[in-house]
């Protein structure tokens, strides 16, 4: 077990691509760190220079409160398991989880004791004689799996270890990692491009975006909170709805509270924070709303108390058994509005809607993308 | 591929057969000629057929010295033997390391290193040689072993090769055995070596072959006859001055020479033909 802290963590590639601009994170004993971002946004560059395998440019990064820069990927205690397992092809499931072991000088009947545990452990205890090649794209994963465990090491990391299975397989081993990590308590940093494993994997979640860290939190405080539309748009499938829309000074009628008019004509009552609202009056924001809190109205149901309405018409429907997703046309809006319908709720294509949208709900980012906070 | 065309069977093995008549026949009448006295062989038409002699004349050749060169054939056999070996597996030792050295490591001049070594793959020993005489003959290795081998243990084309085949090696692979906890020596002997071990194997081959066959460079610098090589004194049998050449002790000579080359690669093909089949990446 093991803390790990980043302090400024700057990484520039040797061609001059800066790929990590000052990382500041901090993950504590036990906890399983995920590392979201879409792809070439430096997930796997910084899990390499917590690895060693790549050098930190910058800024200091610490095990334990130990400064470990300088050292070597075996000095660190780490143990990594790779996208495409890298398990070594010449040899056995035993001796490819014995590797490590060996070269660390560990004793014969040792080796053998924590090899055969980690094969207990991951359902390989028939396979120790093959070969990598004899092996299921699932059980080379154990495999890989297996030989970052028998080390015990202080931090486990992971690059990606999922994405070459499949789907089915994919939702199984998700979560034979996470009741191992439970098990083992060892502190760990997966990285994934997949929002759907991050949230269900993370204690804590760490969302990248062109090398910097957008947001650092539990997966529901960042679905709850995004603090930015980046981090909006990327938690949450499918994702957040984003509409255009303009906040005007209402102190006429009721002091500090404004209007959110959208292009669409609806108007909602929101209350940002004072020290904002000054900046952003009469600017262009963007509201986000999630698919999954776009209420639907029966037809002469009255609109809750605070809640603005939205007339559409569905485009498309996507039923998926348990919910039904409606794509929906909003008038001055290009992008379809998506709708999270329970299963039971049949809509039929061409039908027009009326949605509405509660402040709660509601987020408000402002011209840069940055969340404005609001106490509706 | 396998096509089901009962005539396209017949046709493939008609053209397989007449290609390995076509081999085999020279050695069939080198293998006859070996076994017949020389008179034979000056008054009949070439013989088809084993002759009176049967293996007399390689016990002879194996046995007594040869009088033309002053040196028997086992004597010869076991020169030739030194040389191909120590050039062999000088150059896979030499290449080895140097494509190792190319493909894994960060230094300066990396690629510098590479065309170096790369444009003398155009640059045969003959061209050189003049230059190499002086050297081998300053360091006092003219008939010597060390002679015959050193001044051809670099091979371009094997460095070249192993390169090749080193970068078809995922980078994770070295960097997990970099977090095993596996230095550069180690990583080396435990995962390239066994992993490009049928490479190896066919290189030793082509390396051996191109050893033993070495003609000028060994005419060159030994002239003693324990240094003598078997290629080299097969020429030299044939120029006997005023008499006969005894084509009976030269055809079994020949043959002799081609022993070791097929032997070597008959040991060592179930490496490389299980190399070509299944890929062990
Ligand atoms: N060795 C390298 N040299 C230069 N640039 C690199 C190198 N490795 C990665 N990059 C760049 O750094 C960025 C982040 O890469 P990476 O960390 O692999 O992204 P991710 O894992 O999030 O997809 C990418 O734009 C990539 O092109
Ligand atoms: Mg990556």
């Amino acid at each position: 077990m093991a803390t790990l802290t980043l302090k400024q963590l700057k990484k520039q590639y040797p061609n001059g691509y800066k790929a990590l601009h000052g990382i500041d994170l901090d993950f504590g004993e036990g906890e399983l760190i995920v590392i979201v971002g879409p792809s070439g946004c430096g997930k796997s560059t910084l899990l390499r220079t917590l690895a060693g395998l790549e050098d930190i440019s910058e800024g200091d990064l610490e095990i334990n409160g130990k400064r470990v820069n300088d050292l070597e990927p075996a000095e660190r205690d780490i143990a990594m398991v790779f996208q495409n397992y890298a398990l070594y092809p010449h040899m056995s499931v035993f001796d490819n989880m014995a590797y490590g072991l060996r070269n660390r000088r560990t004793p014969k009947d040792e080796i053998q004791q924590r090899v055969s545990e980690a094969a207990e452990l991951l359902g390989l205890t028939e396979l120790l004689d093959r070969r990598p090649k004899q092996l299921s794209g699932g059980q080379r994963q154990r495999v890989a799996m297996g030989r970052a465990i028998v080390r015990k090491p202080q931090v486990f990391l992971f690059d990606e270890p999922l994405s070459n299975l499949d789907a089915k397989l994919r939702v199984q081993m998700r979560l034979e990692i996470r009741r191992l990590q439970k098990r083992l308590k060892v502190t760990s940093v997966y990285v994934t491009h997949d929002q759907t494993e991050a949230m269900t994997l993370a204690d804590r979640l760490v969302v990248m975006n062109e090398g910097h860290v957008e947001q650092f939190g539990t997966p529901m405080a960042l679905y709850d909170k995004p603090a930015s539309k980046f981090v909006a748009g990327f938690i949450g499938s499918p994702a957040m709805n984003f509409l255009d829309a303009t906040l005007e000074d209402a102190s006429e009628g009721s002091g500090q509270d404004a209007t959110l008019a959208l292009p669409c004509g609806a108007r909602l009552a929101l209350r940002p924070e004072t020290t904002v609202i000054d900046t952003v009056i009469n600017n262009t924001l963007t509201l986000g709303i999630r698919p999954e809190h776009l209420d639907v109205l029966e037809t002469d149901s009255p609109l809750p108390k605070g809640a603005a309405e939205l007339n559409v018409q569905v485009e498309l429907v996507e039923p998926l058994g348990a919910d039904t997703l409606a794509y929906c046309r909003l008038a001055g809006q290009t992008e379809p509005l998506v709708v999270r319908l329970d299963g039971e709720h049949v809509v039929a294509e061409d039908q027009q809607l009326r949605l509405a949208i509660t402040p709660a709900r509601a987020h408000l980012f402002g011209a840069d993308g940055r969340r404005l906070t609001t106490c509706s | 591929m396998r096509y089901n065309r009962p005539g396209l069977d017949i046709a493939s093995h008609l053209l397989l057969i007449v290609g390995c008549a076509l081999f085999f026949l020279p050695v069939w009448i080198a293998f006859s000629a070996s076994t017949h006295e020389m008179g034979d062989l000056y008054s009949n038409v070439a013989p088809v057929w084993i002759g009176e002699a049967g293996l007399d004349n390689y016990r002879h050749l194996l046995e007594d010295p040869v009088s033309s060169l002053g040196a028997d054939v086992m004597t010869l056999l076991f020169n030739s033997m030194i040389m191909a070996l120590g050039i062999a597996l000088g150059k896979i030792i030499i290449s080895v390391l140097a494509a190792y050295a190319i493909v894994f490591f960060e230094f300066r001049f990396r690629k510098l290193c590479f065309w170096l070594i790369f444009i003398t793959l155009m640059l045969p020993v003959e061209v050189r040689i003049l230059p190499t005489f002086k050297v081998v003959a300053d360091l006092n290795m003219l008939d010597s072993y060390a002679g015959l081998i050193l001044p051809l243990i670099a091979s371009a084309t094997a460095t070249f090769l192993l390169r090749q085949f080193y970068m078809t090696i995922p980078a994770e692979l070295v960097e997990a055995a970099r977090i095993d906890g596996a230095g550069p020596w180690r990583f080396l002997k435990d995962i390239l070596l066994p992993l490009s071990k049928t490479n190896i194997a066919a290189l030793f081959v082509i390396m051996f072959i191109y050893g033993w066959n070495q003609y000028l460079w060994p005419l060159l610098i030994t002239t003693d006859a324990d240094y003598l090589t078997i290629v080299v004194s097969l020429k030299r049998m044939l120029t006997t001055g005023d008499g006969l050449v005894p084509w009976q002790d030269v055809t079994a000579t020949t043959l002799l020479a081609m022993g070791p080359p097929v032997l070597v690669i008959l040991f060592m093909q179930r490496y490389f033909i299980k190399g070509l089949v299944d890929s062990e990446k």
